[in-house]
């Protein structure tokens, strides 16, 4: 009896095991994959003005160098679509235009920063600035 | 094709040696008994196993379509072994190809029998795609081996870029003297009126404006401005795009230059195309439906083709490039050498005119607080950058993808008429 119970555990375990192993995944062999779409490219102009905003928050010295004659070629673009010249702007004309920070950093003649390992323009500061460039 | 064993052998052989290894173990031989005939199994199995003898053809509906449709194609197989066969097939295609069904298909095929089945290619893009060849999995009845390879060819599916309708086009300022569309400034043989003058020896009876002859008491003479042709070259800026998932501002550019080349060649202007990027390729201006068909073929192989390679306009032959013709730009202006070429085009007097394809669509702001000041940034450069070509004197017709090409040249057209005057062609 003890041993009619063994074989059929034993033939009960071998019909899993064989429905087991039919069920084995069979997997795709090599060359029964399609290609996929391009991958999305992100545009290098765009990906040179993020990491331009990373760094002008880090050093005044890379605002100075990189973010300001950018800003102040889109500045001086918004003001000659209004009849305004940015190079001839005074200090007081430009404060109340540009706002105090803005005007600070795209001033012609701007004297380079003496504290090179300052902080420079944070993501917030550089936002108010485009909104206000936007506005104009 | 060839040959592997499945991964079922590996099964049974792991599950047989754990039996035989139990009965071992546990001194037990039923267990090994048990085992025994596994291994039978997969002994039989490779035993009785023989090579498929299954070929394949492929055939499609059509070569050549539009993106956005289907073309059908049937795959044959046929089985010239002895036994039947159950073959997983998968149809290879281009990547920017919907091959539908997506996934593999499973048939069986009676011995010396044949089998059809149909799929279909959806063209998600303009493009030389291609269709096959069929990749197929055959495995014997048991399962134990199965044989892999391709069968039947590739077949070749052009996919045209999708058609736009452009009624205005932007207005050349100079004009070449072969019979078109356009009216020339000069004075001669046409149907436009230009204006009255005295006769003069050499005119003809006909020009003769009777008219103002009785009112002036003198023979007058009306004066008219002929319809010419005119040179359009086509600047394709490949050296740089912004893709997204389901689309890029190359496949926006291809498909404005096809329209243009259409519409221009309708209006019997000479139309050239040159594909300025990592690669140079260009063809000469010609007339005609022949000329359509060689600037669609090399439309649709363009691509972007990464380079660091500096660009001048010297790279350029000559004879693509007419003097007097009119160089539409199609650019997404996203890459500083294709600035440059047009600044300088524009400076050895050319008269250039940008279409400017909005990358915008592909490229949404980041996440972090920088990357969307950053993408605003960007836009306002952007403006900066449209502002400087127009400071040149090159009309910058700004395009997104969803809007149609026409009224962006209308803008362009206006642009021109108000900075005729600093135009120097």
């Amino acid at each position: 009896m003890t041993l009619l119970a063994e074989i059929a555990l034993v033939a009960i375990a071998a019909l899993v095991v064989v429905a087991a192993v039919a069920r084995l995944p069979r997997g795709a062999p090599p060359g029964l994959r399609r290609r996929g779409l391009p991958p999305p490219a992100r545009p290098a102009q765009l990906e040179r003005l993020e990491r331009l905003v990373s760094v002008s928050g880090a050093s005044a010295l890379q605002a100075h160098a990189h973010l300001r004659p950018l800003l102040a070629e889109i500045a001086a673009r918004r003001l000659a679509a209004r009849g305004l010249a940015l190079g001839r702007m005074g200090d007081e004309a430009g404060r109340e235009l540009l706002g105090e920070r803005l005007w600070d950093l795209v001033r012609p003649g701007r004297p380079f920063p003496e504290d090179r390992t300052a902080p420079g323009v944070s993501a917030s500061e550089l936002a108010a600035m485009v909104r206000v460039l936007e506005s104009l | 094709m060839t040959g592997s064993l499945s991964p079922r052998v590996a099964g049974l052989l792991a599950v047989a040696g754990a039996g035989a290894v139990a009965a071992l173990a546990s001194g037990r031989p039923e267990l090994a008994v048990l085992a025994a005939p596994l291994l039978l199994f997969a002994g039989v199995g490779l035993a009785l196993a023989q090579r498929p003898r299954v070929s394949a053809s492929i055939e499609l509906d059509r070569d050549r379509l539009l993106e956005g449709e289907r073309a059908r194609a049937t795959v044959t197989l046929a089985n010239h072994g002895a036994s039947r066969a159950e073959v997983e097939l998968l149809l290879a295609g281009s990547a920017l190809l919907a091959l539908e069904p997506p996934g593999p298909v499973l048939v069986g095929v009676a011995p010396g029998a044949t089998t059809t089945l149909e799929l279909t290619a959806l063209a998600r893009r303009w493009g030389a795609h291609s269709v096959g060849p069929a990749l197929v999995r055959v495995r014997d009845p048991l399962g134990i081996r199965a044989w892999s390879g391709q069968l039947g060819g590739r077949l070749a599916l052009r996919a045209f870029p999708r058609e736009q309708r452009l009624r205005e086009l932007v207005a050349p300022l100079a004009t070449q003297p072969f019979l078109g569309s356009h009216v020339a400034r000069v004075r001669g043989e046409g149907i436009e009126f230009a204006d009255v003058r005295p006769f003069a020896p050499g005119d003809r009876a006909r020009q003769v404006n009777w008219r103002a002859t009785a009112r002036r008491g003198a023979l007058y003479v009306t004066e008219r401005h002929p319809e010419h042709a005119s040179d359009v070259v086509l600047l394709l800026d490949t050296f740089a795009e912004a893709r997204g998932g389901a689309g890029g501002t190359l496949d926006a550019a291809v498909r404005a230059a096809a329209a243009l080349a259409r519409a221009h060649l309708a209006r019997r202007d000479r139309v050239a195309l040159v594909d300025f990027g990592g690669t140079l390729h260009w063809l000469e201006p010609a007339f005609g439906t022949a000329q359509l068909y060689r600037i669609v073929d090399a439309l649709l192989a363009s691509e972007i083709a990464f380079s660091y390679a500096w660009r001048a306009v010297e790279s350029i032959p000559r004879r693509v490039l007419p003097p007097t013709g009119l160089i539409l730009a199609i650019t997404p202006l996203l890459d500083e050498r294709s600035l440059r070429l047009l600044a300088d085009l524009r400076r050895r007097g050319a008269d250039v005119t940008v279409i400017e394809v909005s990358p915008f669509a592909h490229t949404p702001p980041g996440r972090t607080e920088s990357d969307a000041v950053a993408h605003r940034l960007w836009r306002l450069q952007r403006e900066a950058i449209r502002a400087r070509l127009q400071s040149l004197g090159i009309g910058v017709a700004v395009w997104e993808e969803d809007a149609m090409l026409g009224p962006a040249l209308e803008g362009v057209n206006r642009f021109r008429r108000s900075a005729r005057r600093s135009l120097r062609v």
